[in-house]
């Protein structure tokens, strides 16, 4: 399809010009019956059969214009993919909002290739709807756009329309692979060395950010009304690792990545420091669900840079 | 299904739409309860029942084999009943009986959107079988109940109100386009093809009569026909509509003589002439019914026999008016002819022997046949006559067991009797069937004519005069005359029509009820391309024609959409947002003219950036922002309005071209 519109930069309110509209097969069948009707008052100038074809034929284009109200005004607020494992599900996460003062019930929204997912967005609010998307293997997978459609409130009609908002699933290889974690390299400088060493030490209260455990979140201080904070502790600076992408020659390239992956997702679980040396690419020793990703992005798109920019 | 061991609880939310879809489908079936045979009514409401219990208890559906032969079944019995398939009972007593097998196969929202559209289908046949005023409220409920039904498989979590007040809404916003479609949508002069539908009988006159017959008729409240005088109004011994006009007799029935093609005698019409329109009410009969001696055919579709009888070109499927002239007085002078003489004097031998032999006696006295009429006028006047509903039955020598034993009868007897005296003494005659009198409406100046008032009468040749009507109810009762059966047997009438003239307040309900009728035939009924072209000519259009209706119908359509948009445009308007929200989006706007607020940024993040960037704007904005962050967030302050207020104010009132300056 063409981009008529171009490509949308998020927050968009779905507009007019954008919209089409067709009747589904029950609204083909339902115009089949008033054609009949029709044909039927006319011959036998019967005046109920006619009044009854003109008063469903003014339903069904009250119904069309409900429909498209429907969806028009719609706002596409965000439209994000957090990164996932291979050979999992992804999900293109879609934030609709309704700043109108009625509610746009059964609003779909759908993948190019997916299965439709509906929510009934109340007047006011704001909705994330969870497209699926498969992931089947590590790298990326790009969606162009997606589809907005509703047929509500009788079925008869359909409107939908494309939002080309372009959204990049980053798949990460899949975690395996039974070789031991590597032991802990010679000691690196770290970003927080100067720490000294010794067991975990409590360093200080930060925001929570998503990935963060919930057994490290401060519930006393949230129950006290304060924001969601996470006990950051630090380990000591021996305890630090570097998983390189050469000491795996013996196995092939994907099952490289997915045990490089599967060690950085140990050695971020145990809460250790841990640096990755890929062939173009060495990422420092740290910690922390942020250098996690970065490390794990890397193994994704090991290889693939050039295809994938 | 009934062992089945611990069904699990089904989900009842799941089922809404089948409940619906049967819902709809039923209130189908149900407008045709009272027309197609009664097994097939039931049998379709117990296909519904059977769905909903298979639905609901997680039992075995049939499976194809025993849908296919239970389908042929039914159709051959639907065969064996009525004889054909085609016709508009046996389609829909056809399509009731497939679309409840074709229930028990719905799966999904696809299947019960085609149950839903046989529900409308029914609606339509409905249509078409009866157009009433009465049942017109019944088929628009059935037309909301299949619209909820839609909503209802279309979003299974429509709840039952929500579902009927979303249909309801949507079908009082198509009310004005129906409206305007119905008036101005171009209609067809004629048909362009026919069902037949002559399987459906209606209480009415018949072609055929026995003494007894029009008696069955007189308990029948329902309208033959209306009639509206355009002029003068005939006095009520006058007002004789004249129906079949019968001349065979073989001793127990009378018949017409269907196939006469003789055109009318030449008469000259004595006394005064009578204007008026007809609305006859479907009969599924050829006769039109009209004032006694009407003055050739009133139009196209109806002929006038040489007996005086109006025949339709077609059986009155549908209500039809027409306007005509009659005369109730004739005067031929020419003699009759010998096929008509030969005809109205024949009666079957060897029957009624005592019957001819009173009437040579009474002949022979008498000097003439006027004479001999009024003798045997005198002889029913005096010889003990009663007028009842109810007489006994009569033995194979019907005239004679009547005139001689039991003298008792209803005007079916003794226009019998009356004729066959005649006959019996070579004066030709003959039993018209009609309606007498008619009940005067006030609401819509029309006379109404009911079923009972079903009347027969006879009709002599007099040399000289021609046909002369002859009543001889009329001297064994002569209120009959004035007044409608109700009035004189009220004691021989069921209990329901009795208690129905008792009171005159629901008299006058009914007289009222049947002027809506009248007007809901006239205007709604019959509205067709004549009246289009009426209603066109009354708006100012002098030369209407098809494409002015065209026109017309365009226009109402676009205003109707535009209105409808505007209505729906309305309901979608952008949610007022509360004062705090205001005066904050005015804040920000405000200050978008040095930094931005990006989407994602709260007040406080807000504020953060815009220091950063214009650090002498701090002791103008950072308060407003802080305070904003509290008002919204914090914990709500005692005085709410009154803070809300007082930011807005100082929102209002914060310059920033003070703090441009400054920079």
């Amino acid at each position: 399809m063409r981009r008529r519109q171009g490509e949308d930069h998020l927050p968009v309110a779905l507009e007019r010009r954008r919209l089409y509209i067709l009747p589904t097969r029950g609204g083909l069948a339902f115009t089949a019956l008033l054609f009949l009707m029709m044909l039927a008052g006319l011959n036998y100038a019967n005046s109920l059969a006619l009044f009854f074809t003109f008063l469903l034929t003014g339903f069904a284009l009250v119904v069309m214009q409900q429909c498209h109200r429907n969806l028009l005004g719609t706002e596409v607020i965000a439209a994000v993919a957090p990164a996932v494992f291979a050979r999992s599900t992804g999900a293109v996460q879609l934030t609709l909002a309704n700043s109108s003062a009625a509610a746009r019930p059964l609003l779909e929204a759908a993948l190019r290739a997916g299965t439709l997912v509906s929510a009934d967005l109340p007047a006011g609010t704001q909705r994330r709807i969870e497209l699926p998307l498969a992931a089947p293997a590590r790298g990326v997978v790009r969606i162009e756009r997606v589809r907005l459609s509703t047929a509500w409130p009788f079925g008869l009609f359909r409107v939908w329309t494309w939002v080309h908002t372009p959204v990049t699933l980053l798949v990460y290889p899949h975690p395996h692979g039974a070789l031991p974690i590597p032991a802990h390299s010679a000691r690196a400088a770290g970003a927080r060395s100067q720490l000294g060493a010794g067991a975990d030490e409590w360093v200080g209260l930060r925001p929570f950010r998503d990935g963060d455990s919930p057994r490290q979140v401060d519930w006393k201080a949230y129950a006290r009304e304060a924001p969601l904070l996470v006990k950051e502790y630090v380990q000591g600076a021996s305890e630090l690792r570097m998983f390189e992408y050469a000491q795996l020659a013996h196995l092939d390239q994907e099952a490289r990545l997915s045990q490089l992956a599967r060690w950085v997702v140990d050695a971020e679980a145990q809460g250790e420091r841990y640096g990755l040396i890929l062939p173009k690419l060495r990422l420092a020793a740290d910690r922390g669900p942020e250098h996690r990703h970065r490390c794990l992005a890397a193994l994704a798109l090991f290889g693939l840079e050039d295809t994938a920019r | 299904m009934s062992g089945a061991p611990a069904v699990p609880a089904p989900d009842l939310a799941a089922l809404r739409p089948l409940l619906w879809t049967c819902a709809a489908f039923a209130g189908g079936v149900l407008l045709h309860a009272d027309r197609v045979p009664p097994w097939a009514a039931a049998v379709a409401l117990l296909l519904v029942g059977w769905r909903l219990l298979t639905a609901y208890r997680g039992g075995a559906d049939p499976g194809v084999a025993a849908r296919a032969v239970l389908a042929l079944a039914l159709v051959a019995i639907v065969l064996a009943r009525f004889h054909t398939l085609n016709g508009l009972a046996a389609g829909t007593t056809l399509l009731l009986l497939m679309a409840g097998l074709k229930l028990l196969e719905t799966r999904g929202a696809r299947d019960q959107v085609v149950m839903v559209a046989a529900g409308l289908f029914l609606l339509l046949a409905a249509c078409l079988d009866r157009q009433d005023l009465a049942r017109a409220p019944l088929y628009g409920l059935q037309a909301w109940l299949s619209c909820a039904a839609l909503a209802v498989i279309a979003a299974p979590a429509t709840s039952a109100r929500a579902a009927m007040s979303l249909a309801g809404r949507a079908l009082l916003l198509a009310v004005p386009l129906a409206l305007l479609l119905f008036v101005f949508f171009p209609r067809l002069p004629g048909a362009f093809w026919a069902i037949p539908r002559n399987d459906l009988a209606l209480s009415g006159l018949s072609d055929t009569m026995t003494p007894g017959s029009i008696g069955k008729l007189a308990t029948s409240y329902d309208a033959a026909f209306r009639v509206q005088f355009l002029g003068p109004i005939p006095p009520p011994q006058e007002r004789y509509w004249r129906g079949p006009v019968l001349h065979e007799f073989d001793g127990q029935t009378w018949r017409r003589n269907a196939f006469d093609l003789r055109a009318p005698v030449p008469r000259v019409h004595v006394g005064t002439a009578y204007r008026y329109r007809v609305q006859l009410e479907a009969s599924r009969q050829r006769w039109w019914f009209a004032l006694d001696t009407p003055v050739g055919a009133p139009d196209a579709r109806a002929r006038l026999t040489y007996d005086d009888q109006l025949m339709g070109a077609d059986p009155l499927n549908d209500p039809v008016s027409f306007d005509a002239l009659s005369y109730t007085h004739t005067a031929v002078m020419q003699p009759l002819e010998p096929a008509a003489q030969h005809q109205d004097t024949a009666l079957p031998a060897s029957r009624n022997p005592r019957t001819h032999a009173l009437a040579a006696s009474l002949r022979e006295r008498a000097g003439s046949d006027a004479a001999y009429v009024q003798a045997v006028l005198g002889y029913l006047r005096d010889g003990g006559f009663v007028y009842s509903l109810e007489p006994e039955r009569l033995g194979p020598d019907a005239i004679d067991d009547f005139l001689f034993r039991t003298r008792v009868g209803f005007c079916g007897h003794y226009a019998s009797a009356f004729v066959v005296l005649m006959r019996a003494a070579g004066v030709p005659s003959r039993v018209v069937t009609g309606y007498l009198g008619g009940e005067w409406i006030p609401f819509g100046d029309y006379f109404l004519v009911r079923q009972a008032d079903a009347h027969a009468w006879a009709e002599v040749w007099l040399v000289g005069h021609g046909w002369t009507r002859v009543d001889p109810t009329a001297v064994v009762a002569p209120e009959r005359l004035q007044r409608g059966i109700i009035d004189l047997l009220p004691q021989e009438l069921p209990v329901r029509a009795r208690l129905l003239h008792a009171s005159p307040w629901l008299m006058q309900l009914l007289q009222r009820w049947d002027a809506a009728n009248a007007w809901w035939t006239n205007h709604v009924v019959r509205f067709d391309y004549d009246s289009q072209l009426d209603v066109l000519a009354r708006l100012g259009i002098r030369s209407p024609d098809a494409r002015y209706l065209g026109w017309a119908f365009m226009l109402a359509l676009c205003g109707w959409l535009a209105l409808i948009a505007w209505h729906l445009r309305r309901a979608m308007a952008p949610l007022r947002p509360d004062p705090l929200a205001r005066a904050y989006a005015r804040l920000c706007r405000k200050l978008a003219r040095i930094v931005p607020r990006a989407p994602h940024q709260g007040p406080l993040d807000f504020a953060a950036a815009l220091i950063a960037r214009h650090p002498q704007a701090q002791a103008a904005v950072l308060p407003l922002l802080t305070r904003y962050a509290e008002l919204r967030y914090g914990p709500p302050p005692e005085r709410a309005e009154r803070e809300i207020e007082e930011f807005s104010r100082d929102v209002g009132r914060l310059s920033l071209a003070r703090t441009v300056r400054d920079r």
